[in-house]
């Protein structure tokens, strides 16, 4: 028994460790029971392809097939795929959370939930989507990539790979415990988890969100560290520093963001841990403060931004030329700014604290470095327009998603300079008007993404999704975000603080609260259907879909823009194709396949 | 190209028309000192802000209108002057901001700081807040009143609000008065201002504190110096 220990304290740390080990049987009686059931619907693939080109004699050498390939697998392809199919899980949850907030903010009382269970909800929303799926997502599309843009045989360290993604499903079990263990009420700490509030909570549900945001935090770091090595070391012979992809660029920089910051994020969350059980004084008003936590939170937390936002640009940067039909304009530009935003990344967290109290002094030189960083950002900007102008502009729905992420870019990124300016920040700050900025971007990661799905699902697939249907996420997605997220604008500037379940007040305008509140609501739910719709789409092509007739779906090679992954997937395509003669078919084919979309 | 010079010139103009009327042109009706500032600021970047963007964006689904289907895509081409034009042109912008930034941020009301003339003393309402789950309690050292849930302040005088916190972190957040400011525990932070115009407003808590963080609201009430003077007998008659 440690001396100083309450028996509080200790009751507590029990039912932890309890909680913790309890979870950890359950998986593995879940991993024994899947093992054993049959007939799950999974496809082995040809080779190793994703299931592109349908079955041949030798494609079950290599790997084996069922729920053990997956359980097992090493490849950087296979892995991509579960980190999508973890992300996509983790997206689903972070939308319902929110549709179902929403839904409460209707009207100012709390009248469909709890304010514990919409604090609850707020929490679980921003860890999730930021922890959960932002980081994940892009590991997806890393893994499956990079090591194909760059001509690799696979990452550095496959195995490591392996253990990355791995630790993320319990991580997410610990984080939403609080959900599905009886007896004890889900964290409600915020995702910024601010001392004391988060220190005085007793729920041993706020343990566990903290253990599962370490095991997530691991898992970015391994990652991070492969991807360094894979594209240092693994580089095929023609992929020099001068000809290496923007995307690689981007993930790069990203990696080096992760390794410089989520270890400084898992101290403070032992920190924060120690303080809970142990009775540490860390964050203690006698000890270090309740500031230094914001301190080393934000240091963790604003380069967590660009670590999602630079392989979304990256992405961006890759597709947006290839449906201009021509290269990406300024090229040199785009990197140097790419490695200027992971530099001054780390030298604005303090702009999160301005009304904090902290020395005037300090704020102004944070104020200067803020509105630095903003530079770069829109010379990519202006990199991506100068792209389409004078280009051959084919509106398929990766390249509609490439310009409603330009369109959201644009309007995060002005609503952020206000942000930047201190006077400006004081009266904004903590209100919806932040929730408002910070969307937007997080929106045009999300569009980002979107046109990295559709834009390679035929390679990943070896099918077509179905392009009506891509239409019309595009159009609900991009109509539903400008209208919650301006709503949430103009909330903000009439004075509607963030992170309110209710907003029954009794001289605050109200009504123009409840006005614009079902605005958002209605954006959100536009929003939640272009979700359902993208999930069906992807999900019923992938099981249904016309097979893609050529291994150049997207008739990249008459305008000079074919590049590595392309080839890799012409290379499959010839090793499983046994019969040479289907070759001679693809022209009709393509021509309904991959017509010019024509609005 | 001279075309396109011509067209975007006018459609720029078009934008800076429109968003000037478009603007709202609340230049009246601020409440306090702080206020005054802090949104006529806001508004000198809005007024940079909003055409901006309404230029980008317009260009945006212009380039997306006029080149797609276009039959010869022409290749790509280096141009450097152009980048560092944009550059440049971008950092401008920020400086300005910056600089009208700084400007507004080096003033006492809105970044304060103790007060250092007796004249000034003589003349200010001292009041220390205090935040605590799900309360704000306003005390007035000088009279050794106590208020809770209730901000009374005289018009036309210069206001200080010590600010702190009995538990976890809070935020002083009235919003038509321009002030913000965190109550943070161990710590006092200071705001100072002057309301002008006599009235009621609405303090929210900004900084999310728990399960009553949206009922922690308070009232504050804007009187002559003279109503001021007898709402602080008052209470302390009551006390």
């Amino acid at each position: 028994m440690i001396s100083g220990l309450t028996p509080l304290a200790v009751t507590s740390v029990t039912t932890s460790v309890a909680l913790t080990v309890s979870m950890g049987l359950v998986l593995v009686a879940m991993i024994v029971w899947l093992a054993r059931v049959e007939d799950i619907r999974s496809y082995v693939p040809a080779s190793d392809i994703g299931g592109g080109a349908g079955q041949t004699e030798y494609g079950h050498e290599e790997k084996p097939g069922g729920i053990t390939r997956w359980l097992t697998t090493v490849d950087h392809k296979d892995i991509g795929v579960l980190y999508g199919v973890y992300s996509v899980i983790t997206l689903a949850w972070g939308g319902l959370s929110v549709l179902i907030m929403r839904t409460e903010l209707l009207d100012p009382p709390a009248t469909l939930i709890q304010s514990t269970t919409y604090n609850a909800l707020l929490t679980s929303h921003g860890i999730t989507l930021l922890f959960l799926f932002g980081t994940p997502i892009l590991a997806a599309f890393a893994n499956y990539f990079v090591p194909l843009l760059i001509g690799a045989d696979d990452m550095a360290f496959p195995r490591i790979n392996s253990i990355a993604f791995w630790l993320l499903p319990p991580g997410a079990l610990l984080i939403w415990a609080g959900f599905f263990i009886p007896g004890i009420a889900p964290s409600q700490t915020s995702w910024t988890m601010y001392t004391p509030l988060s220190i005085q909570q007793p729920s041993p549900a706020v343990d566990l969100m903290l253990l599962g945001l370490h095991l997530t935090g691991v898992s970015a770091t391994m990652g991070a560290i492969n991807f360094i090595a894979t594209i240092f070391t693994e580089r095929a012979e023609e992929v020099d520093w001068a000809n290496l992809d923007i995307f690689s660029w981007t993930v790069l920089t990203q990696s080096g963001l992760i390794l410089f910051s989520f270890p400084l994020l898992g101290s403070a969350l032992v920190m924060l841990l120690l303080d809970r059980n142990f009775g540490t004084t860390f964050f203690t008003v006698g000890g270090g403060g309740p500031l230094l936590w914001q301190n080393l939170f934000w240091f963790f937390g604003h380069p967590e931004v660009y670590i999602i936002v630079l392989p979304p640009m990256g992405l961006i940067s890759i597709i947006l030329p290839k449906f201009s039909g021509r290269k990406l304009f300024g090229f040199k530009f785009v990197v140097y700014s790419t490695l200027a935003i992971g530099v001054l990344s780390f030298g604005v967290w303090a702009h999160h604290m301005f009304a904090t109290g902290m020395d005037p002094r300090l704020r102004a030189s944070f104020m200067a470095v803020t509105l630095a960083i903003a530079v770069p950002s829109a010379v990519k900007t202006f990199n991506w327009m100068t792209t389409m102008w004078n280009g051959r502009l084919r509106l398929t729905a990766p390249m509609l998603f490439c310009i409603g992420f330009v369109s959201l870019f644009i309007i995060g990124g002005v609503t952020g300079v206000f942000l930047a300016s201190i006077p400006v920040d004081l009266v904004l700050t903590d209100t919806y008007y932040v929730v408002g900025h910070f969307h937007f971007i997080l929106m045009a990661i999300l569009t980002a993404v979107f046109a990295g799905v559709y834009y390679w699902f035929p390679l990943y697939t070896g099918k077509w999704y179905q392009r009506g249907l891509a239409k019309w996420h595009f159009w609900l997605f991009m109509i539903g975000s400008n209208l919650t997220f301006f709503a949430m604008i103009l909330l903000g500037y009439a004075g509607m603080p963030r992170r309110y379940a209710t907003y029954n007040v009794d001289i605050g305008p109200v009504a123009q609260f409840t006005d614009l509140h079902q605005v958002a609501t209605l954006g959100a739910y536009l929003i939640g259907l272009s979700g359902i719709i993208f999930l069906w789409n992807i999900v019923q092509s992938w099981l249904e879909g016309p097979p893609v007739q050529s291994s150049d779906p997207w008739e990249l090679a008459e305008d000079g823009l074919l590049t590595n992954e392309w080839q890799w997937f012409d290379h499959q395509r010839e090793t499983a194709i046994t019969d040479g003669g289907a070759e001679s078919e693809e022209t009709d084919t393509d021509t309904d396949d991959n017509s010019e979309e024509t609005a | 190209m001279n075309r396109v010079k011509q067209l975007l010139l006018g459609l720029g103009f078009a934008v800076i028309g429109m968003s000037i009327v478009a603007l709202p042109v609340a230049a009246a009706g601020y409440d306090s000192t702080t206020e005054a500032l802090i949104q006529s600021l806001n508004l000198k970047l809005l007024y940079v802000a909003v055409p901006i963007t309404i230029l980008v964006e317009g260009i945006l689904i212009y380039t997306v209108w006029r080149f797609r289907n276009n039959d010869d895509p022409k290749p790509t081409k280096e141009n450097r002057r152009l980048e560092i034009t944009w550059t440049v042109a971008t950092a401008i912008i920020l400086l300005f901001v910056g600089v009208a930034s700084y400007q507004v941020l080096a003033l006492p009301a809105v970044t304060a700081t103790p007060q250092v003339t007796d004249s000034e003393q003589a003349n200010a309402t001292e009041v220390t807040v205090v935040g605590q789950q799900f309360l704000w309690t306003f005390k007035y050292p000088e009279e050794n009143v106590t208020s809770r849930g209730t901000l009374v302040l005289p018009a036309n005088r210069t206001v200080y609000l010590n600010i702190t916190s009995r538990d976890v972190i809070h935020s002083v957040h009235i919003p038509e008065l321009g002030l913000k400011q965190d109550a943070v525990p161990g710590q006092y932070n200071l705001l100072r201002t002057t309301p002008t115009s006599q009235g009621t407003y609405q303090l929210y808590c900004a900084e999310y504190c728990g399960v009553g963080h949206s009922q922690m609201t308070a009232t504050v009430k804007v009187v002559s110096y003279d109503e001021y003077q007898q709402w602080l007998e008052d209470q302390k008659q009551s006390q």
